[in-house]
């Protein structure tokens, strides 16, 4: 009994450690092997392909791929040690050696993910998982999710407008007299919480039989949830502070 | 109770800190985000970024010079609520500023339920929940009012009650169903035949 508790203890912990590593901070360094950081950690998949870096590390280190792809392996770093140990303040010298031109670049290509893959990627599965219950509820889950994309849609489409476009001027050199980072860190909500209402009405209330489709959607959505989570994390602690001293440093 | 919480743990040992948060994180019918705060210097900075609804600090904590009232107020969080985490025995006059104690040696049941009487505290209208995850007749018929776009203003001229009603109504109908936007419930009307699609949704033709 004892035993099979604490093999159970064990095979939790390990868990733990192969989801989400704690205390990885500053474990992962340049001279780390890119494919070992992807093999202990396959979320960071997201991460590399949104800084721009394709696969086949073969035994190349972080800074090596990082410097092959033109993507500044600091920043890399830092956004991979940010995810891995879920939350974490960092400081403000390290907001102040972040390049802000690929910080851009990786949020951009992580709202493009959503935008134009993921979400409608999902709604192609949802649509095809919920063909078979009554027409009525299918018609409304469909509006819901599209009610969602939607936002989303607006959602992101203000940080690249706005957000962005300010930020790059800034970086130009022109400072925008009416906008400043503090107007959007007030206004930057979470986007992620209607499609974990969704998630949860389908398991509460879903009335068609289930079916391996609609699973596999769920898990699409749970892993969605997370990674909009997590990418909200970012904009609000990295790349907002790193902007604030940005901004006081060139006031 | 509110299922989601933050907690921020304060603890310079990494194996305490790791175990609490795992041992946290096994808790069932929570869903738990950790905030790490691995010394003192940065303990302010992280309760104000994250504002947290529970801190779990060990009173010993290196450096630590505020008192728990201090920390409230300084952090800019005034409703977080303070559990000491001991590790070693702590006079009593030390602990009694805590709201709660949790020691290495609470099983989960027990952690479990010191955290849920902290939570209610906060919240006296919980009411005894056991006989409805199911609605009253008068919530569902406030449903449909939601589903079919009424304002809460309408919604209590039709039913002759008042808005204030309304809203109390709203909150338990979410808390119940766990879904908190006019679209959820539309669903789940749909779901539940509390309504028909025709009489909320004139381009329901269109449907597909």
């Amino acid at each position: 009994m004892i035993e099979k508790e604490l093999s159970l203890a064990s095979r939790t912990f390990k868990h733990a450690l192969r989801r989400r590593p704690m205390y990885k901070q500053g474990i992962y360094k340049e001279s780390d092997r890119m494919s070992d950081l992807i093999s202990d950690n396959y979320p960071m998949l997201l991460v590399t392909s949104r800084f721009g870096i394709a696969l086949g590390f073969g035994d190349k280190s972080i800074g090596e791929v990082c410097r092959m792809n033109h993507v500044d392996p600091f920043t890399f770093l830092t956004v991979v040690n940010f995810l891995t140990e879920e939350t974490s303040v960092v400081s403000e010298a390290t907001c102040q050696k972040l390049s802000i031109d690929t910080l851009v670049k990786y949020l951009h290509n992580a709202h493009d993910y959503f935008l134009n893959f993921r979400l409608p990627h999902i709604r192609r599965k949802l649509v095809d998982a919920i063909e078979n219950c009554p027409s009525d509820v299918a018609f409304v889950i469909r509006r819901y999710f599209d009610e969602y994309a939607e936002e989303v849609n607006k959602h992101m489409m203000y940080e690249e407008r706005t957000v962005f476009t300010y930020v790059r001027a800034l970086l130009r050199g022109e400072k925008d007299p009416k906008y400043n980072i503090s107007i959007f860190r007030k206004r930057h909500d979470q986007i992620e919480m209607k499609i974990t209402e969704l998630k949860n009405i389908l398991i509460r209330y879903y009335p068609g039989k289930s079916s391996h489709l609609l699973n596999s959607v769920l898990f699409d959505i749970f892993t969605t949830e997370e990674d909009l989570a997590s990418h909200t994390r970012v904009e609000d602690f990295l790349f907002v502070p790193t902007i604030l001293a940005f901004e006081n440093q060139t006031k | 109770m509110n299922p989601y919480l933050k907690i921020a743990i304060a603890e310079t040992s990494a194996i305490l800190r790791c175990g609490l948060e795992s041992v946290l994180k096994r808790l069932p019918g929570f869903h738990i985000q950790i905030i790490d705060i691995a010394s003192e210097d940065v303990l302010l900075d992280s309760l104000k970024m994250h504002r947290p609804d529970i801190l779990v600090i060990n009173p010993l904590l290196p450096g630590l010079n505020r008192s728990v009232a201090q920390l409230k107020e300084d952090s800019g969080c005034p409703q977080l609520k303070c559990v000491a985490f001991l590790a070693v025995i702590i006079p009593d006059d030390v602990l009694k500023p805590y709201d709660e104690q949790i020691t290495l040696y609470h099983d989960l049941e027990e952690i479990k339920q010191r955290l849920e009487r902290l939570l209610e505290a906060d919240e006296p209208e919980e009411p005894a929940d056991e006989e409805a995850q199911n609605l009253s007749s008068r919530e569902k018929e406030i449903v449909v009012c939601v589903v079919k776009g009424m304002t809460n203003r309408e919604i209590a001229d039709r039913l002759c009650i008042s808005a204030h009603t309304v809203i109390t109504h709203r909150r338990n109908i979410a808390r119940k169903l766990q879904i908190h936007t006019p679209s959820g419930l539309t669903i789940y009307a749909i779901v539940n035949k509390l309504v028909e699609l025709s009489e909320i949704s004139p381009k329901s033709e269109e449907a597909n």
